[in-house]
Parts: structure tokens; C-alpha cells; sequence
């Protein structure tokens, strides 16, 4: 029995044929495409350089996938981050032709458009680390003095839970956008403001602090204010948004950021827009189970 | 040796600068709003300074025009500006997202907002330079 339902889902000849065939077309090289890479190792060389690779890429290579077959094959030292290849860890953000772009997100002839060469370059605004790979250490500091997780004043309920925190589908929603950041810098490096202020917080935390301030869970409204509402804080934010522009999950921290700023209006004029969410009783899991 | 420090300083440190705020290529229309709020507010705090020092002295005629440009321009995105961080023409965000989604903040309703600003923009350039250049060489 099991096996002719099996039967059932075995692909019809032809439709696999065209499906191996569409695939071969993917990984055909079509174009030859050159690689301008930034070449500069802070520890030894005096100023950057630029080398050039050529590479026949078919329409399916990404930038990442073109990146390890030129360090493979024709430059070994080259230094690049990288780690999931499929746009979740955020370790490959970098300028692709001028824009900030994740590597293995992006194709090379999508990037190259009619032209022919791919120039990659670390990102704006981040400290050079070797070649493409920029330090982030900054970047996580600054996420990190917004307090990114829940603060909550129940310790006892906190340390010693009942039951998980009663939280609606609409609260939820309000926050939920914001959830989806992987950290890449892509913002942070396209944000105008970021070129001249060093100690400017950033679309990133600035959106993250907002993601906290509006959790229903969470009860830190006014720890983090001080910290958001200052002068390198939400107000140097002047809506250039290029920050959602280049953000490769959608996450859009400009809105965040705006957000953030009528919540901090609002609650100058004594405005809070939650009571701290109450535990759900152990009860109701107890008595779903039965 | 101190300079060749620095050089390595300004190299390792990758800051874009000033040239930060300029670099438009690539971007939304956001960006050349931003470059050009920064240039006119610039701008106008020079003409300030030179209207502090003499409240009756003007540029002149099609200078007083270009001056108009710049307030104008200076105004209508800053009440662009001002919607925007009070909240209002941002959008609401997303519970469901596309596979590629594009920013609700930058392609919703500020779309309309931005075309609203720059037509506010040329009204008020156009109305100002009317002033400017026809009024008042009349008045004396």
C-alpha cells in the first residue's frame, strides 16, 4: 500500500527531464564577469589596494559562491566572513557595486547588471578587519547598551516561572517586525548620520530598543529611555532610510525608529503603552492537559 | 611618522565622513532629500549669520530667488520630517512579510508624503520668487 502512494509522487519523465535540464541551464557559465576586491590588512599594509580576478559565473552564482572559488583557485589570502549562505547568520554583509548588500543573498549578474564588473569593497562606517571581513565590535556594544531582553521587575515570578506570559496575536504584532534583525551592519553602515557621528547608536539598536519598549512582556519602558533619548540617540535620526532600504530581512528600522520617537513623545505627556503582561496561570496548562 | 600613522588610522577606521552624507547613488529618494535638507540648512544659517550683522542687507534680486529655493525646500521636507517622527505616514509593522520585502516606511504611504513636499516645495519657491524678482523691483 505504502508503496503505490509512493508510486503516486515519482515525477513523470518529462517533467523531470525539464526539470534537469532547467537546472543545468542555472549553473551554465554565461558571462565573464571581473571582481574588483578590496585588498588591505591593517597590521601590515601601509594603504589598500584593489585586485582584479575574472570569472566565468552562470546565473545561479552568488557573490559568496564567486568569493570561494576565487579564494580556492586563484587568491588564498583573501579574507572573507562568512557562515550560513543562506541569509540567516548576517556574516557576509558587505558593499556590492557601492550598495551594502548580503554576499550570499545577492547573484553576481544581478549585481554586475548590464556591466561587467563586481566591485566588493568591506562595509562603510565598520573598522576594517582583513580585506571584506569589517570588526563588529562597536556594532555589538552599541546593541548591547540598549539592553536588548526583557527587564522585568517580578523577580520571583522571573526566577521561578508559573506559566509563559500572556501576550495577544495584536500585541504581538507590534513588535514582531522588528524580531527578524541577524545583525549584518548593512544599516548602520548606509546610515548618513553614522558617517560623521561615531558614537550615534544606530539604526539597529535604536530599532531593537523600540522592539523591547513595545513587548508586552517587557517592563523597562523608562530604563531604557535614558539611553535612547539623548543626543546620539533617536534624535539624530533625520528619516534618510536608507537603513530599510539596503536591510536584507525586511526589518525596516527607520519605521522603528520614528515609532520610537512618538513613544518617547508620548510619554513625555505621561503616555505608557502597556502594563507589564501577567503570567498565565499554571491552572489552564493543567487543565488543557487533562 | 606621525602622519603615517594616521594614514593607516584612516584607512583601518573606514569612516565614509562628510562624503557619508552625500553619497546618494544607489539609495531612495529619501537619500537626496536628506543630502539637500542638510546643503539649504547649512545654507541658511550662513545667510543668518549675515543677516544678524545687517538685518537690511539682501543677496539681490535672482539671488533673493535662490534664497527662496533654499528656505522653501528647507520647510516643505521639514514638515515632511516632522509627520514622519511624529509617527504619522510610517506604516504600521508587519506581522506577515513577503519573501523579499520591501520597507512599509520608504514604499507606503510616505510615497504620497514626499510627492506632497516637493510639490509644496515648488509652490512656495514659485510664489516667493514671484516676490522676489517681479513685487518687489516694483515696490522700490
Amino acid at each position: 500500500m505504502a508503496s503505490e502512494e509512493a508510486k503516486e509522487y515519482v515525477l513523470p519523465p518529462e517533467v523531470l527531464e525539464e526539470t534537469m535540464r532547467a537546472s543545468e541551464e542555472l549553473w551554465k557559465p554565461v558571462r565573464k564577469i571581473k571582481f574588483r576586491i578590496y585588498k588591505y590588512n591593517p597590521k601590515k599594509d601601509y594603504a589598500p589596494h584593489w585586485e582584479e580576478h575574472e570569472l566565468e559565473v552562470s546565473r545561479g552564482m552568488t557573490v559568496l559562491d564567486a568569493l570561494l572559488i576565487i579564494k580556492g583557485e586563484m587568491d588564498h589570502s583573501l579574507g572573507v566572513r562568512y557562515s550560513c549562505r543562506m541569509g540567516l547568520c548576517g556574516s557576509c554583509a558587505m558593499m556590492i557595486n557601492g550598495k551594502q548588500m548580503l554576499a550570499c543573498q545577492t547573484r553576481v549578474l544581478e549585481a554586475a547588471g548590464n556591466g561587467d564588473v563586481v566591485e566588493l569593497r568591506p562595509l562603510d562606517n565598520f573598522p576594517v578587519e582583513r580585506d571584506l571581513a569589517a570588526d563588529f565590535t562597536s556594532f555589538f556594544e552599541k546593541h548591547k547598551s540598549v539592553k536588548p531582553w526583557i527587564i522585568r521587575n517580578d523577580d520571583i515570578e522571573l526566577n521561578n516561572p508559573t506559566g509563559p506570559y500572556k501576550q495577544t496575536v495584536d500585541e504581538y504584532a507590534r513588535y514582531y517586525q522588528f524580531t527578524d534583525c541577524i545583525k549584518c551592519g548593512a544599516c548602520l553602515s548606509a546610515c548618513p548620520t553614522a558617517a560623521t557621528d561615531y558614537e550615534y547608536l544606530g539604526p539597529q539598536a535604536l530599532a531593537q530598543a523600540y522592539r523591547y519598549m513595545v513587548d508586552t512582556r517587557d517592563d523597562g519602558l523608562d530604563v531604557r529611555i535614558p539611553i535612547v533619548d539623548t543626543e546620539h540617540g533617536c534624535w539624530r535620526c533625520h528619516f534618510a532610510a536608507s537603513c530599510s532600504d539596503v536591510c536584507p530581512r525586511g526589518v525596516d528600522p527607520a519605521q522603528g525608529i520614528q515609532l520610537l520617537k512618538r513613544l518617547l513623545i508620548k510619554r513625555k505627556f505621561g503616555y505608557k503603552p502597556h502594563k507589564p503582561a501577567e503570567a498565565l496561570p499554571a491552572k489552564v496548562k493543567a487543565e488543557k492537559k487533562e | 611618522m606621525e602622519a603615517e600613522s594616521e594614514f593607516k588610522e584612516y584607512y583601518a577606521k573606514n569612516m565614509r565622513g562628510i562624503s557619508g552624507w552625500f553619497k546618494v547613488r544607489a539609495y531612495t529618494i529619501e537619500r537626496w532629500l536628506y543630502a539637500a535638507h542638510r546643503i539649504t540648512g547649512i545654507l541658511i544659517v550662513l545667510f543668518i549669520l549675515a543677516h544678524f550683522y545687517s538685518t537690511g542687507w539682501h543677496p539681490g534680486l535672482w539671488w533673493d530667488a535662490l534664497l527662496g529655493v533654499i528656505v522653501t525646500f528647507h520647510t516643505a521636507n521639514g514638515i515632511r520630517l516632522i509627520l514622519a517622527e511624529l509617527g504619522f505616514a510610517v506604516g504600521k509593522p508587519l506581522l506577515i512579510k513577503k519573501p523579499s520585502q520591501r520597507p512599509v516606511s520608504i514604499e507606503g504611504v510616505q510615497r504620497y508624503v514626499v510627492v506632497f513636499a516637493l510639490v509644496l516645495f515648488i509652490v512656495l519657491a514659485a510664489i516667493w520668487a514671484y516676490y522676489a524678482i517681479i513685487v518687489q523691483p516694483m515696490m522700490g
